[in-house]
C-alpha cells in the first residue's frame, strides 16, 4: 500500500476510460521540484468530458466513485477518496489555467521503492503549480510559492509568462508585498 | 539596576546545517520525496491521532449539555 499502488489505480482508471489526462497537483506535485511538506492527500487534476456531466451543467464524479466502489475503494478520508492508503481528491479542470497545465504535464517514471519498480505519471510544471497556487492565494499557497522563488526551482519567464497570460498580474504584485520581494517579473523584463 | 547584557552563542553554523540538510532533501529525486514522507506519515500518525481526539473533545465540549 502506498502512492505507486495509488497511482496504478488512477492509470488502470485512465486506461479504462474512466477518467481522461490526468496529473498530479498540488502539494505532492511539488515534491517534483521543492523540499517536501507533510500533506494527507494528492490532488488528481483530471480532464472531463461530456459523459460526466448531467442535463444541468453540473459536473458529477458519480462514475469515478462508482467504479472505485467497485474495486473495493469506497472509504473518504477528509473531502478525499482513500485508495491505497492516500486520499485522493479528484479536482477537474475549471479553468483555462487548470487546462493548460493538464495539457503541458510532465511525464515521469516514479520509482518509489526500488523493489516495487516504476509507475508511470504526469506531474504539473512548476509554472502552474506556482500560478494555481497564486490563484487559490490561502497562506499555505503563498508559503508554496515563497519554497518555488528561494530555491529557483521555477522559471521565473515562463512563470511571468503564464501569470501575465492567465490574468495574475495583480494577485502576483499583492504576493510580491506581502513577501517582502521586489518583482522578480519586473526585473526580468528591465534586462 | 542595569541588568547584564545577555551573550549568546553563534548559531550560524547550525543554521548554515540545518539549510544545506534542506537543500539536500530538495535535491533528492521526487520518488525518495514520496517514499520519506509516507514514511513520516506513519511516524506522524500517533500525533494526528492525538490531534483528532483532542479535536473531538473539544467539539464535545463546545456541543455541551
Amino acid at each position: 500500500m502506498g502512492m505507486k499502488q495509488t497511482l496504478d489505480v488512477i492509470n488502470r482508471m485512465e486506461a479504462d476510460g474512466i477518467i481522461g489526462r490526468y496529473a498530479i497537483a498540488g502539494a505532492v506535485a511539488a515534491y517534483n521540484y521543492v523540499e517536501p511538506t507533510v500533506t494527507e492527500d494528492v490532488d488528481i487534476l483530471i480532464a472531463f468530458d461530456s459523459g460526466h456531466r448531467l442535463q444541468t451543467g453540473l459536473l458529477t464524479l458519480g462514475p469515478i466513485l462508482s467504479y472505485l466502489k467497485d474495486k473495493g475503494y469506497s472509504d473518504f478520508r477528509k473531502e478525499g477518496l482513500l485508495i491505497e492508503g492516500w486520499s485522493v481528491q479528484f479536482i477537474p479542470v475549471a479553468n483555462d489555467l487548470d487546462a493548460e497545465a493538464l495539457a503541458a504535464a510532465d511525464e515521469v517514471d516514479l520509482e518509489i521503492h526500488p523493489n516495487q519498480g516504476s509507475v508511470k505519471t504526469r506531474v504539473l510544471r512548476p509554472q502552474h503549480i506556482v500560478a494555481t497556487a497564486l490563484r487559490v492565494g490561502r497562506p499555505r499557497d503563498h508559503l508554496r510559492i515563497v519554497q518555488f522563488l528561494e530555491e529557483e526551482a521555477v522559471d521565473i519567464e515562463a512563470l511571468c509568462d503564464v501569470i501575465h497570460r492567465f490574468g495574475l498580474r495583480d494577485a502576483w504584485l499583492t504576493f510580491c508585498r506581502r513577501a517582502g520581494i521586489v518583482d522578480p517579473c519586473e526585473i526580468k523584463s528591465v534586462l | 539596576m542595569k541588568r547584564p547584557k545577555a551573550t549568546y552563542p553563534d548559531i550560524s553554523d547550525i543554521l548554515q546545517r540545518k539549510a544545506e540538510g534542506r537543500r539536500d532533501i530538495a535535491r533528492r529525486t521526487f520518488g525518495e520525496k514520496i517514499a520519506m514522507m509516507e514514511a513520516l506519515r506513519e511516524r506522524l500518525a500517533p500525533f494526528k491521532q492525538l490531534r483528532e481526539r483532542r479535536r473531538a473533545a473539544k467539539s464535545v465540549r463546545r456541543s455541551g449539555p
